[in-house]
């Protein structure tokens, strides 16, 4: 809906939420864009760089995770998810192009979408992601740290990362169904360890 | 929030020493809480690093439909470039082409008694048409921005080729799309093809000795006159001009141009004045 009239959107501040910044680049506002990467570039840097040795892969897909949320504000809706875990998704599934997409990438091209419609970029924090966030206390911790790894990688890119199975396996460069496999055992060795 | 993350478990999360349920805990914390992701490590040269690429980024214009599609064929970036670049050119012939198209199909429609005539001129004219698309590719007096153009390194034979496939592979798609609103049998339509392929050559190949748009007069006039010079004798100029011998004739010939034009294409001329 981009050719849509919007409601004049008032000039954003350092103390504007998230999801005030985002209007405001859905309305083309460059500053929004630049106080959002000010504020979310150095997290997301963090994170990318946990998953990608890489600093020139990483830093070339955090600057396409700016670039798409540009042209792509407009799909936010502010009551599907937290600003902050849907600039996550955009940022991992940039980073899954650049590890594992066509080798070229052409100059000045035109960032490629993911093969995700744009609906679903909005993810709702599921309950695994809720149980994760005290997971260093309970016995859901140890459980994890007990899971084979690559059983709990799968488990990595889906809850924590919030990726679809789909993309997971292209991700960790396995069939897709091999991925949905391992995802079905993780789950089970997890309920087993937890019981 | 029941905790947040210190400086030592970001420092352990770098380094990657973080038990993995811990590391899962720092990544979904980050993701809910507000505080620590302000808190994480900043490098403040590096953010602006990064935002200056964002920004030469959003500034880069997105590439036009033809341009997509060049690349799509798999033509080169620069070349790409090269040819969709000179939009001031590219309108001009393609005006042309399209004009006198369009007059020789109006008048074909308008008069089916006259459509052996009307057919007649179409096979004249149309193998001018790629020939002048040439004539104009390249030089000082079609190009306004030839002086900007040939200081640089691209100029030269390879442009002049390069821009002559470009519009002579339009004027041909043009034509053919004429040809097929022309009445008459359906063979006729396609027998200026030849002819044109010749002439094209034939012209570059005299470009290394004249310049590119006298080169194209040369030819054209000759065609001209031979032709038209022959239809207003009443010679039967289709069987003649256009019949399978004549057809083989410009094809031997087109290939002998071709052969000229690549043993000499280092001198082809970049339209300067001598």
């Amino acid at each position: 809906m981009r050719g849509k009239r919007r409601a004049p959107v008032p000039p954003v501040t350092e103390q504007s939420s998230d999801g005030d910044l985002l209007r405001a680049i859905a309305a083309a506002q460059r500053d929004a864009l630049q106080l959002l990467h000010r504020r979310h570039a150095g997290w997301l840097r963090f994170r990318l760089s946990g998953r990608c040795a890489d600093h020139d892969v990483v830093d070339a897909a955090l600057q396409d995770t700016f670039v798409a949320i540009w042209r792509n504000a407009h799909t936010y809706r502010e009551t599907s998810a937290e600003p902050a875990a849907w600039i996550w998704t955009i940022a991992v599934r940039r980073l899954v192009s650049a590890l594992r997409g066509p080798g070229h990438r052409w100059l000045g091209g035109p960032v490629p979408l993911s093969d995700v419609p744009e609906e679903q970029l909005a993810l709702v924090p599921s309950a695994e992601d809720l149980v994760l966030l005290h997971v260093e206390h309970g016995e859901l911790g140890t459980a994890l740290d007990r899971l084979p790894s690559e059983l709990r990688a799968v488990i990595q890119v889906t809850a924590v990362d919030g990726l679809t199975v789909k993309e997971a396996a292209r991700y960790l460069g396995l069939p897709e169904g091999t991925a949905k496999t391992r995802l079905m055992r993780a789950r089970a060795r997890l309920r087993e360890l937890l019981t | 929030m029941r905790w947040h993350i210190d400086g030592d478990m970001f420092a352990a999360y770098q380094r990657g020493d973080l038990t993995p349920s811990r590391m899962m805990a720092v990544d979904t914390h980050l993701q809910a809480c507000a505080t620590c992701r302000a808190a994480v490590p900043q490098d403040p040269g590096w953010l602006d690093a990064s935002w200056s690429a964002i920004t030469e980024m959003l500034d880069t214009p997105r590439p036009r439909p033809a341009e997509r599609l060049l690349t799509l064929v798999g033509v080169p970036h620069h070349r790409v470039r090269i040819l969709v670049a000179t939009p001031a050119l590219r309108w001009s012939w393609l005006g042309a082409t399209v004009s006198v198209l369009a007059f020789g199909i109006a008048a074909a429609l308008a008069g089916q008694s006259g459509a052996h005539m009307t057919l007649l001129l179409y096979l004249v004219f149309a193998p001018i048409l790629p020939v002048l698309a040439v004539a104009t590719v390249y030089g000082p007096p079609v190009d306004p921005m030839h002086e900007i153009t040939s200081v640089t390194p691209v100029a030269g034979p390879a442009l002049v080729l390069w821009r002559s496939s470009a519009v002579v592979g339009l004027s041909v798609v043009i034509g053919m799309l004429g040809a097929a609103f022309v009445p008459g049998p359906g063979w006729w339509a396609v027998a200026w093809l030849l002819p044109a392929l010749l002439l094209c050559v034939s012209t570059l190949a005299l470009a290394t000795v004249l310049p590119l748009i006298r080169a194209a007069a040369v030819f054209g006039g000759a065609w001209l006159v031979v032709v038209g010079g022959a239809a207003v004798a009443g010679s039967p100029v289709r069987p003649l001009m256009f019949g399978p011998l004549a057809q083989a004739g410009y094809l031997a010939a087109a290939v002998v141009a071709g052969v000229v034009l690549s043993a000499r294409r280092r001198r082809l001329d970049p339209g300067e004045m001598r």
